[in-house]
């Protein structure tokens, strides 16, 4: 019975976190948004506003629904828990210390892949169950958006795995560091498995993945539908996309899957690309930095601490980039991003055989 | 009964029930949605088969490519033309299901005749030979694929080759006269 009373517990914790964390992320986007503005952001609640973002949700969750005369029920209700049941059930697969993973499965990186491809679905059913031509186009959007930018991101990727020859995600973080079992050498040619650090990830054991990580982030952010890929919500020309029929909780479901969706893919390439949960800080000499920031509590710690700069990094150009038009945004996905992806996949074949 | 038992059941009794009620519902879209539910339940059941790469691949390829292809002809295609489609049938037995009819029970034929001939005495060649929970199986399909089905994979990826050619044509802008 303990089993299963493990794995509820974790699912728990990690929906808690999802929730905290987007708390947390809308609070640091107001902030963030108000600075590169030259304003002040939310300064009434709390000091310097830091309790605006539970003055918000409690706002949320005492709002009425409303549902549309001509909506289809069954579907509207449905669609803000699938998209967001969607982006949670990807956080079973990722690693976050040493010995710290939800479900370590040999499939990781295709079964995050997958699983993310249901939130288009569940975006239809909101486009679609709201009965508003401005839901429909921005669902329609969205959706033909997220798949274009599947392909690039999903190369991108595949050449990581290909140096680090495993889908499961502990695998792959564990080759990048000085736990790995294989070897490990810093631009393919210097043998840095005791020194471990920054040295040891794998955009600098290949460093043609720095290239594969850029496409990565870009067609990330198309994948959260976040600026300058937000086409599918356009406040100018389409309200507000596919959610624009939803209030109160729901609305909130779907903010939270937003917001969770940016810190599972932001995750994901840490993992992938900047070593996961292992340390920035290199051996150096008798100075063991890599060994002592080595452990469960400090594993957490790096993939927090890294993540969060991917995160903020994303709302960083989210305020700072004007919006694609749709015709741009395709020729960009298929024109620019697909090819570098295919080259970056084949160098990785290649350094694959060569180098390692 | 066991948790797996119940799981079991469970995924199987969605499967069936969401796609009968694919079939007999009247409202398309929600048909749709529910086929969605059957395919997400029956990878469920893939996972129970120890196929975990065909339960993942079943997601990727039905419910991302498929089914969103599906609502898209749907969602682009007119009102009027689907009010036509949604029209109910009148009768039970009328010539246009006859086909269908056909099609359906020869499949319950072949069906019922594998049951039929099935040997009991098989079940323990298969217990001795299945994949522990923990396996990788990934491995074993490359590797099959690489050596004993490396024709009919190098076959299949000329088939998508020319799927790809063809799609790019038909979506290029007509020749300005």
């Amino acid at each position: 019975m303990n089993f299963y009373l493990t794995y509820i517990l974790v699912a728990t914790c990690l929906f808690a976190f999802t929730a905290l964390f987007a708390l947390m992320a809308v609070y640091a986007e107001r902030k963030l948004s108000a600075f590169m503005q030259d304003r002040l952001g939310p300064m009434e609640v709390g000091s310097y506003g830091t309790l605006q973002a539970f003055a918000d949700i409690l706002k949320l969750l005492q709002k009425e629904f409303i549902i549309p005369a001509a909506a289809d029920r069954v579907l509207f209700f449905t669609a803000p828990v699938l998209i967001y049941i969607a982006v949670y059930l990807g956080f079973a697969a990722l690693p976050w210390a040493p010995g710290l993973i939800p479900s370590s499965l040999n499939l990781g990186v295709f079964y995050i892949f997958a699983i993310i491809s249901v939130e288009t679905v569940g975006i239809l059913m909101a486009g679609w169950g709201s009965n508003n031509k401005y839901a429909l186009l921005g669902s329609m959007r969205s959706v033909a958006q997220i798949i274009s930018y599947e392909i690039p991101a999903g190369i991108a990727v595949i050449s990581a795995v290909m140096i680090s020859q495993s889908l499961n995600l502990q695998e792959v973080t564990l080759s990048q560091g000085i736990l790995s079992t294989g070897a490990v050498n810093f631009l393919g040619l210097i043998d840095v498995k005791n020194i471990g650090g920054f040295l040891a990830w794998n955009i600098f054991q290949a460093p043609h993945l720095i290239i594969a990580y850029i496409i990565y982030f870009i067609a990330s952010l198309a994948e959260c539908n976040r600026a300058p890929f937000d086409i599918p919500e356009a406040e100018s020309e389409l309200v507000a996309g596919f959610h624009v029929e939803y209030s109160g909780m729901r609305f909130a479901f779907i903010f939270l899957a937003e917001y969770s969706m940016m810190f599972l893919v932001g995750m994901l390439g840490v993992i992938l690309f900047l070593g996961g949960w292992n340390s920035p800080l290199p051996n150096v000499g008798s100075l063991e930095l890599a060994t002592w920031t080595t452990s469960s509590a400090w594993g957490v710690f790096w993939v927090m601490v890294k993540t969060m700069l991917v995160v903020a990094t994303q709302i960083w150009i989210r305020w700072t980039l004007p919006r694609f038009r749709v015709d741009q945004l395709m020729s960009f996905c298929w024109k620019v991003l697909t090819p570098l992806a295919f080259l970056c996949m084949l160098i990785s074949g290649v350094w694959r055989l060569t180098m390692m | 009964m066991r948790v797996e038992q119940i799981i079991f059941y469970a995924l199987a009794a969605m499967v069936l029930g969401s796609a009968l009620l694919v079939v007999t519902i009247r409202n398309l879209v929600r048909s749709i949605f529910l086929f969605f539910v059957a395919l997400i339940s029956l990878s469920g059941l893939y996972i129970f088969a120890s196929a975990d790469f065909i339960a993942i691949a079943q997601i990727v390829i039905y419910v991302g490519g498929v089914l969103v292809l599906m609502l898209f002809a749907f969602l682009l295609s007119n009102k009027e033309l689907l009010n036509n489609l949604s029209r109910p049938v009148n009768r039970l037995i009328n010539i246009s299901s006859l086909p269908g009819f056909l099609l359906a029970s020869a499949f319950l034929f072949v069906l019922i005749s594998a049951i039929l001939n099935t040997e009991i005495s098989w079940l323990g060649y298969v217990q001795q030979n299945h994949f522990q929970p923990g396996d990788n199986t990934v491995h074993n399909i490359g590797i099959s694929i690489m050596t004993r089905y490396l024709l009919p994979f190098e076959a299949v990826s000329m088939f998508l080759m020319m799927a790809l050619i063809g799609a790019a044509h038909l979506a290029r802008k007509g020749q300005k006269i």
